[in-house]
């Protein structure tokens, strides 16, 4: 299914060059869902690396990951979908917060590949959409086989995740199965 | 003109270097008031003035320019000796520079310099004009001037918490470096270079690669070095800022007080240095405002009208010490203790039985203050413990000595740099993590047959006796809600006692791995707050560690600084000091002999191959760190070796004595290391071989005494 929808994602790509507004996305995969980050977002895909898990830390954080002579803070996408822990290995990717001057890194299933989308394509977030969700979610670009979320990187940052509250608690702990469409 | 909000570089730099010329300016005039003639000192402040009304002129900063220029006017005035140095114009002089460091703040924040407080200028320029047209010696006569001055002043005063804060945005992040130590940073990191492209071609498997990696290495530990020289400042930018703080502060409380400084040139991390500023402000505030007598008084006290405030900085053993020290009036012990008691910080009966150096120490506790009134200087409860927490935040330490209208000496303790610590990395929960060697105040084996007589249950508080007082434990893994570790359950744990912002407790980990000079990596904010981690670091194998906060993680665990338990601590060892109670360390070297030595005496414990044990004239020694220590081997423990195996290691106690002014150290050969522990001398029996002896946990122990030792010196030099 996850090949499918790359070549997918590739397909738009060639469809959408020629459009005046065009975007460039780092797609990439947690759970069932495809999602997209602003590849200027983007400081590096580190690939599979282990997570080191910090001790009563916010259900959110995954850990900490070393990058070039930092400690990143890793903010674990699933958690914030609601989803259980993922027992393989999974990818790091490196974002950049330009306010704050930090960065941090997001954990997610598997990392796809760079796609350019038309700003027309984008839908905006429908309105029976949790809050948790539409405060994560940017819209969704339609693709044939169905939808890419668009990211909002500055809200990924773990201290705004922190500062909402929203994701303080896992959510209702038995529906965690339920939400992983997996 | 520049834009609103926007500061170009040509002006960014004439603030910098406005803001150090300021500086200088500042000490300037507090020197220039204990010696008024000195015309070089008027030439140097005119120089900065001048310098500033120029610059600005052309940059278009007219309401600098003006305010300059009044200035100038004044100075060159004084350095024609037209005007004499009076109190009245230093102090007009001193609003003239806070005026022009005003204007430059706001220069730096808005790019304008703002015409709003235009009018403010206008009194302050009238008033140098004032000083300027003021013939010397008419301070008594009530003018308009005067009394503007001294509210000028006063307002001064108020504003020094702040100031500091406001004024140091620029000259903050800019940091001069000597253009050598520059260099040499640009030709090491050429070499770092060089070394890696030569690893790349190289590989692992070629012979050259150990020869590559140990010049990595010395490149490495050289840049660091460097680099670390680069952020040291010298302490002196920092006490430069108290004459003037101090000059005001003495005029608001009434004091007459005279500044000393030794060892401005003795280098700090200017991270630290920006951290220690605020106790380092609040203690010379203490010291002007509680410590040093009202001139009646001291003359009173058969001492000089003049108080004297001394700043001294000077580095100890990895560490840089710097005291403030006053000879005022002291620290009354009485009225520290009634005040403990009143505030409930103590029992009577506790107070009762401490020792001078307790008390003193009180005073570091949370809500206390002598100060008989509160002023507006200080005397508000907050004050010590706040010092404290600060100076402990960076990994040093505070302690008070004060003696009873003679002064007092408050001295801070901090490390050379934050950025690398030594530390101990420990295990728990199948996690790594750091503990700052500097709370760690020692270790102990619990091993699992001997953890349920070891470990004591107070309700569901589980303590541990050490020494006789109760020690709470606190188990790591617990505590994080880590699972506990199957191997550490069966082989046993370990205890590290430590110790932080006047807690004390035992934390519990499943192993101990190595002692690490660890490289300090900031976590982001929503893992600070978690109160628990101090910062995270990279090991020497590659993998993460998590740096544990001591202060932190005995609140999280509910480790309060009771100072009661301290106190009932210190209550014991009060009526046995009665006894001449030593701290020793028990070894055993003739067999079944019990022996020990002053803890104090022994620098370290070492392990020897005895391959390394050299022989000369038929006497023991061992090279040991570029120095030839003879050894001692009372019990014969080198012979009896020797027969046996080749490859054995012997325990060598490496001690150090002072006979006179030569520092002396040996070595001891013994069996076993058994224990540390107080013990008490027993006085009657020093006729026995002139040995001492002890009892040392109900046994008797032969203890090497301090005459022994210069016995072996006496002997060392003949050899």
């Amino acid at each position: 299914m996850r090949d499918a929808e790359r070549e997918e994602v590739v397909e738009c790509h060639d469809e959408s060059n020629d459009e005046g507004e065009v975007v460039s996305l780092c797609s990439f995969y947690t759970g069932s869902g495809v999602f997209g980050l602003d590849t200027r977002k983007i400081c590096e895909v580190l690939g599979e690396r282990d997570v080191h898990r910090v001790p009563m830390a916010p259900v959110f954080i995954a850990g900490v990951v070393p990058y070039r002579g930092d400690v990143l803070t890793a903010v674990n996408f699933r958690a914030l979908l609601g989803m259980c822990e993922q027992t393989e290995k999974s990818c790091v990717l490196v974002l950049e917060d330009d306010d704050a001057g930090e960065r941090f890194g997001l954990v997610v299933d598997a990392v796809g590949g760079v796609v350019t989308m038309s700003r027309e394509m984008l839908e905006a977030n429908p309105c029976t959409l949790e809050p948790r969700e539409t405060w994560l979610f940017d819209g969704a670009y339609k693709l044939r086989t169905g939808l890419m979320v668009q990211l909002d990187p500055l809200r990924l940052h773990p201290s705004r995740l922190a500062e909402t509250g929203l994701f303080r608690q896992r959510i209702n702990g038995g529906t965690d199965a339920s939400t992983d469409r997996r | 003109m520049p834009d609103k909000g926007d500061v170009d570089d040509l002006t960014k730099e004439f603030i910098a270097e406005s803001q150090e010329g300021l500086d200088r300016m500042e000490r300037g005039l507090t020197e220039l008031e204990t010696r008024p003639e000195d015309g070089e000192l008027v030439g140097e402040i005119f120089r900065v003035v001048h310098t500033i009304k120029g610059t600005t002129g052309f940059l278009g900063f007219d309401r600098l320019e003006k305010l300059a220029h009044a200035g100038e006017h004044l100075l060159s005035a004084l350095r024609d000796g037209k005007v004499a140095v009076t109190t009245e114009l230093i102090s007009g002089l001193l609003s003239l520079m806070d005026g022009l460091r005003a204007i430059l703040v706001l220069i730096e924040e808005t790019g304008g310099e703002g015409a709003r407080f235009s009018d403010e200028d206008g009194a302050l320029i009238a008033e140098l004009a004032l000083l300027k047209g003021q013939t010397p010696g008419t301070g008594g006569s009530p003018e308009p001037g005067n009394a503007e001055v001294r509210q000028v002043a006063e307002a001064g005063t108020v504003a020094i918490p702040i100031s500091p804060s406001t004024s140091g945005g620029l000259s903050d992040k800019t940091l001069r470096i000597d253009v050598s130590v520059l260099n040499r940073m640009m030709n090491l990191v050429g070499e770092l270079v060089l070394t890696r492209n030569q690893m790349l071609q190289s590989g692992l498997a070629e012979a050259s690669f150990p020869e590559l990696a140990r010049r990595l290495d010395s490149v490495t530990a050289d840049l660091r070095e460097t680099v670390m020289q680069a952020r040291m400042q010298p302490v002196g930018n920092l006490f430069g800022k108290f004459p003037r703080m101090v000059r005001d502060l003495a005029r608001t409380c009434g004091r007459s007080v005279r500044m000393e400084f030794t060892g401005q040139d003795t280098g700090l991390d200017k991270s630290l240095l920006e951290a220690i500023k605020d106790p380092l402000t609040h203690a010379v505030r203490n010291a002007v405002d509680h410590g040093i007598e009202a001139p009646g008084a001291r003359i009173l006290a058969g001492k000089a009208a003049e108080g004297c405030l001394r700043l001294k900085a000077f580095h100890q053993s990895g560490s840089v010490v710097i005291e403030v020290s006053d000879d005022g009036a002291g620290i009354g012990l009485e009225r520290v203790l009634a005040k403990a008691v009143e505030r409930r910080l103590v029992t009577a009966e506790q107070a009762a039985t401490m020792s001078e150096r307790e008390a003193l120490q009180l005073i570091f506790l949370p809500g206390f203050s002598t100060a008989a009134a509160v002023t507006t200087v200080s005397g508000r409860g907050v004050g010590m413990d706040v010092v404290r927490a600060n100076v402990e935040r960076v990994g040093g330490s505070v302690e008070v000595e004060s003696r009873l209208g003679v002064g007092t000496t408050l001295r801070m303790r901090v490390p050379l740099t934050l950025a690398i610590v030594p530390s101990l990395v420990v295990r728990s929960g199948g996690q790594s993590f750091a503990l700052p060697q500097s709370a760690l105040v020692e270790l102990v084996d619990l091993p699992t047959h001997d953890i349920a007589q070891m470990v004591q249950q107070i309700g569901s508080a589980e303590v541990y006796r050490l020494r006789e007082s109760l020690l709470p434990m606190v188990w790591l893994d617990r505590l994080l809600g880590l699972p506990p570790c199957e191997t550490a359950t069966q082989q046993g744990h370990y205890l590290a006692v430590l110790e932080a912002e006047g807690c004390r407790y035992g934390l519990v980990v499943d192993d101990l791995v190595s002692p690490e000079e660890i490289v300090v990596k900031p976590l982001s904010g929503v893992l600070r707050e978690i109160g628990v981690f101090a910062g995270a670091t990279v090991l020497g194998n590659g993998t993460l560690a998590l740096i544990v906060d001591v202060g932190g993680t005995a609140a999280r665990a509910g480790v309060k600084p009771v100072e009661e338990e301290m106190v009932e601590l210190k209550t014991i060892e009060a009526t046995t000091e009665k006894v001449r109670e030593i701290s020793l360390l028990v070894f055993e070297d003739r067999s079944r002999e019990r022996t020990a030595l002053p803890l104090s005496v022994v620098e370290r414990i070492e392990s020897v191959p005895i391959r390394q044990i050299e022989y000369a004239g038929g006497r023991a020694m061992l090279q040991y760190g570029g120095e030839l220590l003879p050894l001692r081997d009372e019990g014969g423990v080198l012979v009896e070796m020797k027969a046996g195996q080749e490859h054995a290691v012997v325990t060598v106690l490496i001690c150090g004595g002072v006979d006179g002014e030569r520092k002396l150290r040996f070595g001891m050969v013994v069996r076993k290391v058994l224990d540390v522990t107080e013990g008490a001398l027993l006085e009657g029996d020093r006729a026995v071989n002139g040995m001492d002896l002890a009892l040392v946990k109900e046994r008797v122990t032969v203890v090497h005494s301090e005459s022994e030792q210069s016995k072996t010196a006496g002997w060392r030099e003949v050899a």
